[in-house]
């Protein structure tokens, strides 16, 4: 049990780590074709110039590096975990099953993308290599036909692996596009080619952009329809809500899509744009953090049974409703004896006995982590009216979490449990997930405090929304053991609800320390605040209401 | 592209899709319980029974495992195989004296995802 929820925790990771990777090979090629047409080599000069193809080149290698690198962990991990749970190793029944060849497929084509890349870098327009690109491309992305929830059911199964083969395609696109511009953007310093080509690239790219959204939305509801199936199915399992936060994430970044295709048009029309180098680079980096979000909540899909398997654990709304209900925080533990006492019957087997115990001790946890949160944010509100400069100070409650999180996350653990560090943290996927936080906590209160009590600490304010970022992909990652499939699903609805919004607070503190970097004439004032004020302002608001969700929290007896 | 460039993967191109195609004779995904007998057969004391776990798909039983646990938590592992529609697994419960038991499984689905679980029973007396 406790491998498990360790093994598909990293499984999860890895997952998203290769969706994105298959996503910048895929998306490379579709960009190299249609918006560098590398093949049009025509005197009309439609084709990109050598620098730019160049940086396409790059961003393909790295992706099937990547791709290379995790699958290849990916199998060796699961040969791993197989040993630990099996207790011995039945190799040549790992080696026939479906996940091994594919997987080993997909290894072996991401090497020759490396191979192809390499002699693209050496030569951007040699023909020969994007054909055979191009070509590796079908059976990879054929392979994945066999590395989804559709292969497995027992009616429409041919037509739900297509549907799926095309939504991961459609995904890779508009990610893949994106990753590009993004590169591209950092590039022009360098070359002046990028930079000359980068208006053009951004026109080109809205209705490719689009034309992958369309793709996605007409695969993605029969999808939904088949495997979630009701609306209790949406908000009442894991599989749902993952598809729900799914759906809310990617509205967030085709407001971004929309803003930069606006710029895009407007270029087109006038020949300028303040938006188009002010504002839409920063866009694109918020809305790489939110797609990337996206491909995680995918990778962790797979590891959920659909809503419609799962209809006698499937929690109603109502249910999940009261999850979120605002009630009086939990400001009085039970003692550690206590907790300790109700243990062997929480995690028995045959006689299991819920914990009330356990279940208060986590409420405690959860609602003075809560009061923790809403409190900093109320003091970083303070600290944006420029009034209270001890405001600036808010980031120390995150050091004060880590403490708190340290010694209560795991109570049957060291330091005041039996079960020694080491062993607990890595033998048990929830201990490790905690531990993960806690660490995330103090360096969010360490690094961000530096960052705003220090203005010559440019580079550290970023990592604030990068870990805020990473904290999100844990929670929306963040498993649990599988024994009481609907107790466990409304705990991790709440989980779910927090990862989203922390990509939120990730992307608008990203966007308000970018475009605080704009041009003054990029700014757009809307009333008295500008859209960076906005979106930061948006990010602690996000906070808050993450703060408000834990200090409500209530666990269901289980 | 030109279809000249893609003649000579043609056959390359043949040899991956019919590998592909190959595939899909026994392939599952993240494998459930939907339903077992001990809802509409419970386990009788003090005689063998053939249990069967329908799975919302099939597993890969070479790497699956079935375990019987007992008053205390003491783990028995016992035989598994395949039932006679996809999605079956029949499980081998030896004799039981009147009590509180469950039904721990390790399945592993195509997917290569683990789904550990456990079912809860009880053998009455007659």
């Amino acid at each position: 049990m406790f491998i498990q929820g360790l093994a598909n925790f990293i499984d999860d990771f890895l997952g998203g780590l290769m969706l994105i990777s298959y996503a910048l090979i895929v998306g490379s090629l579709i960009w190299a074709g249609w918006i560098l047409r590398i093949w049009d080599r025509s005197a009309a000069g439609n084709g990109a110039p050598e620098p730019v193809v160049a940086v396409c080149v790059r961003l393909l290698k790295g992706g099937a590096i990547t791709l290379a690198a995790m699958q290849g962990t990916k199998l060796l991990i699961k040969g791993m975990l197989l040993a630990a749970t099996l207790g011995d190793f039945p190799l040549e029944a790992y080696f026939g099953t479906v996940q091994f060849i594919a997987g080993l497929l997909r290894l072996v084509l991401s090497c020759g993308f490396i191979y192809l890349a390499g002699r693209l870098s050496a030569s951007p327009y040699d023909r020969s290599a994007w054909n055979t690109a191009a070509f590796l491309t079908v059976p990879l992305v054929i392979s994945g036909a066999w590395l989804v929830h559709g292969v497995g059911r027992f009616e429409h199964r041919e037509q739900l692996m297509l549907m799926t083969v095309i939504h991961q395609l459609a995904a890779a696109v508009w990610f893949g596009g994106v990753a590009q511009l993004l590169f591209l953007w950092h590039s022009r310093r360098a070359e002046q080619a990028a930079h000359k080509f980068w208006p053009l690239a951004i026109t080109r790219f809205g209705w490719l952009g689009a034309a992958s959204v369309l793709l996605l939305v007409s695969t993605g509801l029969p999808l939904a329809v088949e495997y979630i199936g009701s609306l209790d199915g949406l908000f009442g399992t894991g599989y749902g809500s993952l598809v729900a936060t799914k759906v809310a994430l990617m509205g967030g970044a085709l407001y971004f899509a929309y803003r930069n295709h606006k710029a895009g048009k407007e270029w087109k029309k006038r020949g300028a744009s303040a938006d188009l180098t002010g504002k839409v680079p920063y866009f694109i980096e918020a809305e790489t953090f939110v797609l990337v979000s996206v491909l995680f909540v995918a990778a962790t899909l797979s590891s959920q049974p659909p809503s419609v398997d799962i209809k006698d654990t499937t929690a109603t709304v109502s249910e999940v409703a009261y999850m979120f209900s605002p009630r009086l925080p939990k400001v009085s533990s039970p003692t550690h004896e206590q907790l300790l006492a109700g243990e062997a019957g929480r995690v028995a087997v045959v006689d299991k006995v819920p914990s009330v115990a356990a279940t208060e001790w986590s409420d405690y946890n959860h609602n003075i982590s809560g009061i923790f949160l809403t409190g900093m944010c109320l003091v970083a509100m303070l600290s944006y009216t420029g009034r209270f400069r001890w405001a600036r100070y808010w980031p120390v409650g995150f050091i004060g979490l880590s403490i708190f999180l340290f010694f209560r996350s795991d109570a049957e653990t060291w330091p005041l449990g039996p079960i020694g560090f080491w062993e607990s943290t890595f033998g048990n996927g929830e201990v490790f997930q905690h531990r993960i936080a806690t660490l995330l906590a103090f360096l969010l209160g360490v690094l961000e405090l530096r960052a705003r009590t220090r203005p010559d600490a440019h580079r550290l304010r970023y990592m604030f929304p990068v870990l805020s970022a990473f904290g999100g992909i844990l929670l929306l990652t963040h498993s649990h053991a599988e024994f009481e499939l609907k107790s466990e699903y409304l705990i991790q609805s709440t989980h779910t609800a927090m990862g989203l919004l922390a990509v939120v607070v990730a992307s608008g503190r990203w966007l308000e320390l970018r475009l605080a970097t704009a041009p003054v004439s990029s700014q757009g004032a809307a009333g008295r605040f500008d859209t960076g004020q906005v979106a930061g302002f948006l990010s602690i608001l996000a906070m808050f209401v993450i703060g408000n969700f834990l200090m409500f929290y209530r666990e269901p007896l289980y | 592209m030109s279809l000249h460039a893609i003649k000579p993967f043609g056959k390359p191109l043949r040899i991956i899709a019919l590998s592909l195609l190959a595939l899909s004779s026994e392939a599952w995904s993240h494998a459930v319980v939907t339903e077992s007998s001990l809802t509409s057969h419970p386990v009788k004391p003090n005689q063998p029974t053939k249990v069967v776990l329908f799975f919302n798909s099939g597993v890969e039983l070479a790497l699956s495992r079935v375990f019987l646990v007992s008053k205390g938590d003491v783990f028995h592992p016992v035989n598994i195989a395949k039932g006679k529609k996809a999605g079956e697994m029949l499980v081998d419960i030896p004799p039981l004296e009147p009590g509180d038991y469950a039904l721990k499984y390790k399945v592993f689905a195509a997917d290569g995802h683990f789904t550990e679980n456990v079912i809860r029973f009880r053998v009455d007396n007659p």
